[in-house]
């Protein structure tokens, strides 16, 4: 049997040991190549550190060594006997908060690493909300540095009473919790003798017990986005994504938000002729009766059609110095769209680290608030609920300097066929 | 054995994300091209190229000479094109080869010069406004770090401490801000998994990867500055085996990872591949 993959994101406030947890992992595991820790080793010597520090491992630019923070996103793959992990660790800094955004739209799975010693931080709060609202729904709590706790079983208590609360209030129903030593290797890959009291798992074995990978949606309606068209020896191909569901051969598609319909004779890869495609495939089709399909089309059968929307209600999270206030025309990209769409009405600005209501239609959002707006299209656009299909549910908007916040779709409502 | 890279479905899953990637690449900027050293990365990133546009691949492959490779990489280069009948441009810094840097005198200097500043030179000429590398992130820390798309400014440089968000796979879109944006296609996949895909698609290598003596290369690079490393593999089958079970990094042989600390990560925020 072959394992599977899973794309975990390590989250928590600055400091709380996420790098240190990582780097941890690997050399635990052996995924260090024994030059990369000579190299390690070296550069420790040379800046005259005592021990060594498995956040080096992440943190590779000079500026994470010397300052001893991560600064910017970093993948790294890790096996267990279970599943192939691709460790995502990110930024705790409340200031790179997009790139938290970046790391977590990855993940299917998140560790949230909470210090023994400092509690719940803001950073700890905002994390698990970022990661409800970006839709991952399997979490694993690590409480670290249990070692500065003197390994103290009422310590991991009190952060487990005041954490539960808050992940409950997110979905997050009563996850598992493993009081770990990154530092020393405690319960991270094996249980440690130093903490008896805890009879759970360890971090490694949580993880393979608890996560599960994401099933590729094929069982729901197809959904599939135009990437370009193709002009090749006189044929035209349209080149799809398949996003969601099965495309097959000899089926009548529609192509929205333009309307158009047509009978798929061909679904072609390079050097061969395929029947069906699935999510992930991007296949050329070849497609009668086709006018002018562009990209950014959504295709779906006629059974269960890709929405026109007219308006929609979507939660977003600003991450660059910019306002949205009540009005405004935003370009947002969804799928392989892009189109713009006017602000109708701020419903609420929500306040990400105390996790409440912060005003209720408030004039603007700003700068790494949350808000949830109701947005409706100035051009003809298929976008879908998040829950229902999340490729197509999800968008970012565009500023004059690139993404300045993402979005998850709540509701859509349907635009009137004339 | 590694059993899970060995699987063809984890290929076929990779190499879907990375033709998706290269149409979006080709569907957003006017004027793409991809960078090849004529390695069993680029190499396979432009067979992907291939792939995604049904065997014609509609930009330039361009190869960056440096006028110290070694004899096999030209002789290849040459052969591949022809066979695989795609529009090769070749970049050179003509000037500063003239003016004599050596990697004895200066091994930053030199790869700035015969690299960097030859491709910028030749995206001055030709106006790219993308380009397809074929970088990993299991190849170095410094890599690790890209994104899928990553924009770079007019003098080449890349702001590592502030890259823009790449929000699921709604990557950066072009702008007016950016000289060019680097887009990566095979940056989830690690060294095995381009092995592995070699020896599934049956694609042509460059035999310095075959050991001679002894040694070969795993890293291919300018010839004063690659070393080959002990190995027996004679054959793509023997290197995906010798991989499976080897502890040494990838670029052991390539000097400019080495020659202090952070000098990949000097010579990547000023434009280096």
């Amino acid at each position: 049997m072959n394992p599977s993959k899973i794309n975990l994101v390590i989250i928590g406030h600055k400091d709380h040991g996420k790098s240190t947890l990582i780097g941890r992992l690997l050399y635990d595991s052996n995924a260090v190549p024994e030059q990369k820790l000579q190299e390690v080793e070296a550069e420790l010597k040379k800046a005259g550190d005592e021990g060594f520090k498995f956040a080096f491992l992440l943190d590779t630019l000079e500026e994470e060594r010397r300052g001893g923070l991560t600064i910017d996103v970093m993948q790294t793959p890790f096996q267990t006997k279970k599943y192939l992990y691709t460790i995502i660790d990110c930024p705790g800094h409340r200031e790179f908060i997009k790139k938290m955004f970046t790391g977590a739209s990855q993940a299917d799975a998140a560790v949230l690493v909470v210090s023994a010693k400092e509690g719940i931080q803001d950073q700890t709060k905002q994390h698990a909300f970022l990661a409800k609202t970006l839709g991952i729904k399997q979490l694993v709590v690590a409480v670290n540095k249990m070692d500065e706790a003197n390994y103290k079983e009422a310590k991991f208590k009190e952060v487990c009473e005041e954490l539960l609360p808050i992940l409950n209030s997110l979905d997050y129903k009563n996850p598992p919790i493993v009081p770990i030593s990154a530092l020393n290797g405690e319960n991270v890959f094996k249980n440690t003798q130093k903490m008896s009291w805890y009879t759970g798992s360890s971090l490694i074995e949580t993880l393979d017990k608890t996560v599960r990978p994401l099933a590729p949606p094929i069982d729901k309606p197809l959904r599939g986005c135009v990437q370009d068209i193709y002009e090749i020896e006189g044929k035209k191909i349209v080149v799809c994504k398949i996003l969601t569901g099965i495309l097959e051969e000899g089926k009548i598609v529609n192509f929205d938000p333009s309307g158009e319909e047509g009978l798929v004779t061909q679904i072609e890869m390079f050097g061969k002729q395929i029947e069906k495609a699935g999510p992930g495939d991007s296949v050329g089709l070849i497609v009668t009766k086709l006018r002018e399909v562009k990209r950014g089309e959504v295709i779906s059968y006629p059974q269960n059609r890709a929405k026109v929307v007219r308006s929609f209600v979507a939660e977003i999270v600003l991450f660059s110095d910019i306002k949205i206030r009540n009005n405004d025309v935003l370009t947002i990209r969804c799928g392989t769209a892009e189109k713009k769409c006017k602000i109708q009405k701020i419903l609420e600005r929500i306040d990400p680290i105390n996790l409440t209501v912060g005003a209720k239609f408030p004039e603007a959002v700003k700068s790494r608030d949350v808000g949830k707006l109701v947005f409706s299209p100035t051009e003809p656009m298929c976008i879908e609920e998040y829950s229902e299909f999340s490729e197509l549910g999800r968008f970012v908007v565009e500023g004059r300097k690139g993404t300045v916040a993402a979005g998850i779709v709540l509701e859509t409502e349907t635009a009137e066929v004339d | 054995m590694n059993d899970f890279n060995a699987d063809n479905a984890y290929l076929e899953g990779l190499e879907k994300k990375s033709i998706s990637i290269i149409r979006e690449a080709k569907a957003q900027f006017k004027n793409p091209a991809a960078l090849w050293s004529t390695g069993k990365d680029s190499t396979t990133t432009i067979w992907l190229c291939k792939k995604a546009f049904f065997g014609k691949i509609p930009f330039p492959v361009i190869h960056i000479d440096t006028g110290c490779k070694f004899p096999e990489i030209y002789e290849f280069r040459d052969k591949l094109a022809k066979q695989w009948d795609f529009n090769l441009v070749v970049a050179k810094n003509d000037e500063a080869m003239k003016s004599g840097v050596s990697p004895q005198k200066d091994r930053f200097e030199c790869c700035t010069l015969l690299k960097t500043q030859a491709l910028k030179n030749l995206l001055e000429k030709e106006k790219f406004d993308a380009l397809i590398l074929a970088i990993r992130r299991d190849e170095h820390g410094i890599r690790a770090k890209e994104r899928y798309y990553s924009p770079r400014d007019d003098d080449f440089r890349w702001n590592y401490k502030d890259q823009p968000a790449e929000m699921w796979d709604l990557y950066v879109k072009p702008s007016e801000d950016f000289s060019h944006m680097r887009v990566h296609p095979i940056l989830h996949w690690t060294e095995l998994n381009v092995w592995q895909y070699v020896k599934q698609e049956k694609l042509p290598v460059n035999p310095l990867y075959f050991a001679k003596n002894g040694k070969r290369y795993r890293s291919l690079g300018c010839q004063p500055c690659t070393v080959p490393i002990p190995a027996t593999a004679k054959t793509v089958d023997e290197i995906v085996k010798e991989l499976e079970t080897s502890k040494t990094p990838e670029r052991a042989g390539r000097a400019q990872d080495k020659e202090q600390a952070y000098m990949m990560q000097k010579l990547r925020s000023l434009g280096y591949m």
